[in-house]
């Protein structure tokens, strides 16, 4: 009998020849994450009994993405707490506010999450990790006791997988699997449960580029899925290899691996999807949601702030004007993509459009601590999830969309198939190239 | 951990399914303001759904609720539960839900199939932890359910993530890092 990845990577990480779905086991991590919201809570619970030191500071990797404006008082002092943090731990891996970006995007980019890999992360969105085929796992408040001791429990999830049959058509994008996967499975047309499962795909997963692989990872994470594992492509680990800051191994399932449940979609019968507001698999075709006036737009986060998502993001906002009444916010991924926008002319398309650029990080999505919307406003957006509350007000309608669907949408004034309106055709074909 | 009290007796409050931690057991400010702060949450728990709970609650009480409690891995109400003495039992959770559970020190069973079905508000029950034995005295009916596992057991007694952490210090930690 054969092994899932994830017992593959958790076997390894724990010194056993193998592990079963359901062991509970203490992984040594190749790496451990934090970021900017919980240093001063796990630090304070962390001084408070008087453990002064971390166990691995080698191992830490300390970024900042969830506020790194520093909108309110509040926001500067935990900066500069984290800033002390950091040099009291002796924490090499200090990602600073302006310094790397968002932490589940820029160091897959650097090659410091590389295929195989198995980290504890204190956030939910560890999960992006398998865009490369490696594993990140949330622990939550629990990563005080992985600070000071080097670990902590873990049940080996099982496995859950989804083959993707076909090629998307034109204008359809990896985060419209997300939410059609979401859609099926609220509405029990797919009967599969991914809470603390491990969901991975397996089909034609080649036409995916690292972008889309983040992609892919996105909304299973909001079904409570533990780990989402993309088979790492000959394209991914060439990136990876190119860029890698350490040796990896990757790790692929066994072909008589235990799966809990095995499902598959037909790519091309998917179109354009939007979450209607307060929960990802309120999704519909887009055509049912068309002509709903926006205020507020917003591309990136966690799901899409990839360079391939600015690409796409600006071969629509070539040469056209944002809506009269409509604010756009772009927020890449990394300071490295930032930099590249700049280069390679994106963000001149950017000015000209009207759209307002937020440095790297995780921007509105991480509670609108910036660019939030008024009580009773639209937004459409690319952030992880549209639970109502989520960007403000309570009564403020959420709706989510891929890239290519809020860029239209923005241009337009209101929800648009992004299949209706002509996109440059040279930056829609750059976003193939985005990373090599 | 052998003093560990692991049987509770009170109360029973049951809840429904699909109870949100965020608005529902603890207010959303208090999540998203990641407070964690025992006496800053205790007046709050369950203050949209059942004002004032905090204050007629009595150590021993058990919250009995449907499927999927929490609806995420939210834990800052279960920091408020454990302060008060109450204990947890969940037709299901999530296991990040559980994990927060677990964490906070919070006696907590999952994987309760129809213990809604066993009890109503306001009736006299009991639940051992450790041996998963659930008992409605009011009823005069008695059923079992899965445990704590026993890899969890020490994180529940000491207290949860920070007396675990505490207890490690003083035993093994300190040494270690001399």
């Amino acid at each position: 009998m054969g092994f899932t990845a994830i017992e593959k990577v958790l076997a390894r990480t724990s010194g056993r020849e193998h592990v079963h779905a359901g062991d509970i086991v203490y992984p040594d991590p190749d790496m451990v994450m934090i970021h900017d919201g919980l240093v001063r809570e796990a630090k304070g619970e962390l001084d408070a009994i008087g453990i002064k030191q971390v166990a691995a500071p080698k191992k830490v990797m300390m970024v900042s993405d969830h506020d790194v404006l520093y909108g309110s008082d509040r926001a500067a002092e935990r900066g500069a707490f984290n800033r002390k943090a950091a040099a009291q731990w002796g924490i090499e891996g200090f990602y600073d506010a302006g310094r790397g970006g968002h932490g589940h995007i820029f160091p897959m980019e650097q090659g410091s999450v590389l295929p195989g890999m198995f980290y504890f992360d204190n956030d939910t969105h560890a999960t992006n990790a398998g865009a490369v085929g490696a594993f990140g796992l949330r622990v939550g408040n629990e990563i005080s006791r992985v600070l000071a001791t080097g670990t902590t429990w873990v049940e080996v999830p099982k496995t859950v997988q989804l083959e993707l049959n076909g090629k998307l058509p034109n204008g359809v994008q990896a985060r419209d699997i997300g939410f059609y996967l979401a859609r099926q499975v609220k509405s029990g047309k797919v009967s599969v449960d991914l809470d603390y499962r491990v969901l991975e795909y397996a089909g034609d997963l080649d036409q995916f580029g690292l972008g889309g692989r983040v992609a892919l990872c996105s909304t299973p994470t909001e079904m409570r899925a533990a780990g989402v594992f993309v088979p790492p492509s000959a394209a991914v680990l060439e990136y990876c290899t190119k860029h890698a800051k350490r040796t990896f191994t990757p790790v692929f399932s066994d072909a008589d691996a235990t799966y809990e449940a095995r499902f598959s979609f037909d790519l091309s019968a998917i179109a354009p999807q939007v979450s209607l507001p307060g929960n990802v698999g309120n999704a519909v075709d887009v055509g049912e949601a068309s002509g709903t006036a926006i205020d507020h737009a917003f591309i990136g986060s966690c799901g899409s702030g990839m360079y391939e998502d600015l690409l796409c993001a600006a071969s629509f906002l070539k040469g056209r004007r944002i809506a009269s009444g409509v604010r756009l916010f772009i927020v890449p991924g990394s300071e490295r993509s930032t930099r590249r926008m700049v280069e390679e002319g994106l963000m001149q398309i950017f000015l000209d459009a009207g759209a307002m650029l937020l440095p790297a990080g995780c921007g509105p999505c991480n509670d609108a601590v910036v660019g939030p919307v008024a009580r009773g406003e639209v937004s459409l957006s690319t952030a992880t999830n549209n639970n109502h509350g989520r960007f403000g007000p309570i009564d403020a309608r959420l709706f989510l969309g891929s890239p290519a669907t809020v860029a239209a949408s923005a241009l337009a004034g209101k929800i648009t198939d992004p299949r209706t309106m002509p996109a440059d055709a040279a930056l829609r074909d750059r976003m193939e190239s985005a990373y090599v | 951990m052998s003093e560990f009290n692991w049987v509770l007796r009170g109360r029973c409050y049951k809840l429904g399914d699909d109870v949100p931690h965020a608005g529902d057991v603890i207010p959303a400010s208090f999540v998203t303001g990641r407070e964690m702060n025992p006496d800053v949450l205790i007046p709050h728990l369950f203050e949209r759904i059942d004002p004032g709970f905090h204050t007629r609650c009595r150590p021993g009480d058990l919250i009995v609720t449907g499927r999927n409690f929490g609806m995420g891995p939210k834990g800052n109400g279960y920091v408020a539960m454990q302060a008060l003495g109450l204990g947890l039992l969940c037709e299901s959770t999530s296991v990040q839900s559980y994990r927060a559970a677990i964490c906070s020190g919070l006696r907590v069973l999952t994987h309760c199939t129809g213990i809604t079905t066993l009890c109503d508000t306001g009736d006299d029950i009991e639940c051992n932890f450790f041996t998963g034995r659930f008992i409605n005295h009011t009823r005069k009916q008695t059923h079992d359910f899965p445990p704590v596992p026993e890899e969890l057991r020490e994180l529940i007694a000491e207290g949860g993530n920070k007396g675990w952490l505490a207890h490690w210090w003083q035993t093994v930690g300190a040494s270690q890092q001399a």
